[in-house]
C-alpha cells in the first residue's frame, strides 16, 4: 500500500543532512574535551595545565624575609605598593637558590619611563617626565633613589622673590644647590632687600669648588683644570650658573 | 594625534579595517538576497533577468564573509569551536549558527532547487571532469520531470520566503552585535540593527548594478533596460528609507542630547568629517540619488542612463563603505571618558592590512567568476529589449 511518497530530491537532501548531523556529533565527540563543562563553559582540566606552569614569581615577602632594610625604606616610600619584582624581574630562583642567580637591577635611562614618561592618560598628579626633555642622558638612579623615589627637593627659601631663576634652577644640574652655596645673603636682605644686596661670587675658584679638577665632588660633575679653563675670562661669561647646560 | 583624556587600552583601535569589511560583506549578502527574493516571491518580472545573478552574487559574498573575522581573530583553526561548544548567551558566539543557517539552509539550497534541472542536464551534456562535478552537484537526484520540476519550483519559493527573514536575522544581528554594545553610545541603538538592514539592502542592490553591468559589458550583450530600470527604482525607494533611519537616528541622538552628545559632535566634526559629512553623506547617498532621479525620471538617453547608474550604483558602495567604517571604527575613536578623541592608522602590510583588505573585497569576485563558469546564470529577457 502506497501512502505518501517523498520526492526525490527531499530524500537526498535528508540523507546528506543526516551525514552533517552524524558527521557533526562525531567530530563532538572526539573534539570537546571530556572535562569540557565540569565547572563553566571551559575545559575544567585546563585549570590543572596552568597549575602545572612553573613559578617564576617569588613575591615581595619572600624578598623581604632577607631584604629588611629596603622593605623598611620602601614601606615608608612612594614605591611601597610596588612589588619588587616589578623592576627585578622573577625571581623565584633567586630565593629558591638562596641567593644565587642575582635578580636583574634596571639602570638604563628607558627603565623608568615605562611608568614614568609622560602619557596623557595617566592621572594627573602622578609624576611624569618628557624623556627627551628631563635631564638628557643622565641615568634615572643618579638623582631618583627606586626604593625611596621622592623627587630630590630643590632649596626654595629665596623663591617667594626669584621665582623665575628658581624654576629654572629646579630642571637644571644644579637643582639640589641652595642659594647660599654661591651666594652671600646678609640677614637684612630679607627685610630690605635693594639697600642690603646679596654677594655674587667673584673669583672663578668658586665654581672650582666643584669643578676643579682638583675638587673633591661627586665623580659625575664636570671637570675643567679652573686655572687655564676659559683662559681671562670669568665662569658665567660662558655658563650660565642658574642653568648651566645653556651657554650665555 | 590624540586630543584630551584617553584611556591607555584605547589607544589603539582593537576592531581594524578588517571588521569594518565584515559588516560590508554581509551587507552585500543580505541584500543581494533579498533582491533576488523580490522576484521570486513578490514576482517582479522585471527582475528575471538579475534572479540567478543576485543569488550567486550573495553566495560568493557569503563564502568571503567569515575570513574578515578569522584573519582578525588571528586563530583560524578554532573557528569551528563554536559550533561544537557553543555559547548560547553570547551574541558574537551565535555567529556560526546564523551563518551555518543562512548558507546551508537557504542560500545553497535555493541555488540546488534552481539550477537542479539545469545541472542534471550538464552532466549529461558535458565531458571529463565538469561532467563529474555535476553529477556530484546532483546529489543522486536525476529526475527532471515536469512534476519533479514543479516540486523544485514550490521548494525554491518556500525557501525564499524563509529566506527573507533569515536574510534579515543575518544582517540585523550584525546591527545587533554593535548596537548592544550598551557602554558605547556611538553604536548602543536599538536602530542599528534596521539601519544595517536597509544599508545592505541598498549595497545589495547596488552591487548587482555594477555586476550585471559589467558582465553584459563583457559578454558583448546589450543590459536589459527594464531590468536596469527597476533596479535603480529599487535602489532609489531602498536608499530613501535608509537615509531617512539614518537621519532619524541622527535627530534622536540630537534631541536626547545624552551626557555623550559633546564628545560625538566633536568625533563628527573633527575625525568622521570627511568619511561620514564627505563621503557617506554627500558622496554616498545624496549624489548618487540625485543620479538615479535623474536617470531614471529624466529626458536621458539609455547609454547616457547605464553611464548614471553605473556611477550612482558605484558611489553607493563607497557610501556604504563609509557607513561601515564610520560606525566600527568611529565608535573607536571616541574615549569612555567621554573626554578625548584617539587616531587610527591603516596597517598596510599585516594580517589586518589593506592589502589583505583589498585581498578579501577582490576574494568574492573570483569566487563569483568560478560559480558563473560553473552555473551561468544568464537568462534572457522575456520581453523585446
Amino acid at each position: 500500500m502506497k501512502f505518501f511518497k517523498l520526492p526525490q530530491q527531499l530524500v537526498s537532501l535528508f540523507i546528506l543532512f543526516f551525514i552533517i548531523i552524524v558527521v557533526f556529533i562525531i567530530a563532538r565527540r572526539i573534539f570537546v574535551p571530556a572535562t569540557f563543562g565540569v565547572y563553566g563553559h571551559y575545559r575544567a582540566s585546563a585549570i590543572d595545565t596552568v597549575k602545572e606552569q612553573k613559578i617564576n614569581y617569588a613575591g615581595a615577602k619572600a624578598c623581604y624575609e632577607c631584604h629588611d632594610d629596603i622593605f623598611e625604606t620602601k614601606s615608608k616610600s612612594y614605591h611601597k605598593d610596588v612589588s619588587c619584582e616589578v623592576c627585578h624581574g622573577p625571581s623565584a630562583k633567586h630565593v629558591e637558590s638562596g641567593g644565587d642567580f642575582a635578580p636583574e637591577i634596571p639602570r638604563q635611562r628607558d627603565f623608568c619611563p615605562v611608568c614614568h614618561g609622560y602619557n596623557p592618560s595617566r592621572p594627573t598628579g602622578f609624576p611624569q617626565v618628557i624623556v627627551a626633555q628631563h635631564n638628557p642622558g643622565k641615568a634615572c638612579i643618579s638623582c631618583h633613589k627606586p626604593h625611596d623615589p621622592t623627587p630630590p627637593h630643590t632649596p626654595e627659601s629665596c623663591s617667594a622673590c626669584h621665582r623665575e631663576i628658581f624654576s629654572r634652577k629646579m630642571v637644571s644640574h644644579h637643582y639640589s644647590l641652595a642659594c647660599t652655596t654661591c651666594h652671600t645673603v646678609p640677614d637684612e636682605h630679607l627685610a630690605n632687600p635693594r639697600l642690603n644686596q646679596v654677594g655674587k661670587p667673584a673669583a672663578k675658584e668658586v665654581c672650582g669648588q666643584c669643578h676643579d679638577k682638583a675638587a673633591e665632588s661627586d665623580k659625575e660633575i664636570p671637570r675643567v683644570d679652573i686655572q687655564t679653563h676659559g683662559g681671562r675670562y670669568l665662569c658665567w661669561d660662558c655658563h650660565y650658573p642658574h642653568d648651566p647646560e645653556v651657554k650665555t | 594625534m590624540f586630543s584630551g583624556y584617553i584611556y591607555p587600552n584605547e589607544y589603539e583601535l582593537q576592531w581594524s579595517l578588517l571588521i569594518v569589511l565584515y559588516p560590508y560583506l554581509t551587507g552585500l549578502v543580505a541584500g543581494a538576497f533579498i533582491l533576488a527574493s523580490l522576484e521570486r516571491v513578490f514576482n517582479v518580472k522585471a527582475l528575471v533577468v538579475v534572479y540567478r545573478l543576485s543569488l550567486l552574487t550573495a553566495l560568493a559574498f557569503l563564502i568571503v564573509a567569515p575570513l574578515p573575522l578569522l584573519a582578525h581573530l588571528g586563530h583560524p583553526e578554532r573557528a569551528l569551536e563554536m559550533f561544537l561548544t557553543p555559547h548560547l548567551t553570547s551574541a558574537m558566539a551565535m555567529f556560526g549558527f546564523v551563518y551555518a543557517w543562512y548558507l546551508l539552509m537557504v542560500l545553497l539550497l535555493e541555488v540546488w532547487f534552481d539550477y537542479r534541472k539545469d545541472i542534471v542536464l550538464w552532466s549529461r551534456q558535458k565531458k571529463g571532469i565538469l561532467r563529474y562535478i555535476y553529477l556530484l552537484m546532483t546529489l543522486g537526484v536525476t529526475d527532471i520531470s515536469e512534476k519533479a520540476v514543479r516540486f523544485d519550483e514550490k521548494a525554491g519559493k518556500f525557501i525564499t520566503i524563509v529566506g527573507i527573514p533569515s536574510a534579515f536575522l543575518l544582517h540585523g544581528y550584525v546591527g545587533f552585535i554593535f548596537g548592544s554594545v550598551k557602554a558605547n553610545p556611538w553604536w548602543s541603538s536599538v536602530l542599528m540593527p534596521i539601519v544595517f538592514l536597509f544599508s545592505a539592502i541598498v549595497s545589495g542592490i547596488a552591487i548587482v548594478i555594477l555586476i550585471y553591468i559589467v558582465t553584459t559589458l563583457i559578454r558583448w550583450k546589450r543590459p536589459d533596460m527594464p531590468c536596469l530600470n527597476k533596479l535603480a527604482e529599487f535602489l532609489l525607494y531602498a536608499m530613501i528609507i535608509d537615509f531617512s533611519l539614518e537621519l532619524l537616528d541622527f535627530i534622536h541622538r540630537l534631541y536626547e542630547s545624552e551626557e555623550s552628545i559633546h564628545i560625538l559632535s566633536d568625533l563628527i566634526s573633527n575625525r568622521l568629517f570627511i568619511s561620514l559629512i564627505v563621503t557617506q553623506i554627500i558622496l554616498g547617498s545624496l549624489l548618487p540619488m540625485a543620479g538615479i532621479v535623474l536617470a531614471r525620471f529624466g529626458r536621458v538617453h539609455d547609454e547616457m542612463r547605464r553611464i548614471l547608474y553605473f556611477i550612482s550604483a558605484f558611489l553607493v558602495q563607497v557610501g556604504i563603505f563609509s557607513i561601515r567604517w564610520n560606525v566600527v571604527i568611529g565608535g573607536q575613536l571616541f574615549s569612555k571618558s567621554l573626554r578625548g578623541l584617539t587616531v587610527y592608522k591603516v596597517e598596510l602590510l599585516g594580517l589586518e592590512g589593506l592589502f589583505m583588505t583589498f585581498f578579501l573585497l577582490m576574494l568574492p569576485f573570483v569566487i563569483l567568476y568560478v560559480l558563473v563558469k560553473l552555473l551561468p546564470p544568464w537568462t534572457e529577457p522575456t520581453h523585446p529589449a
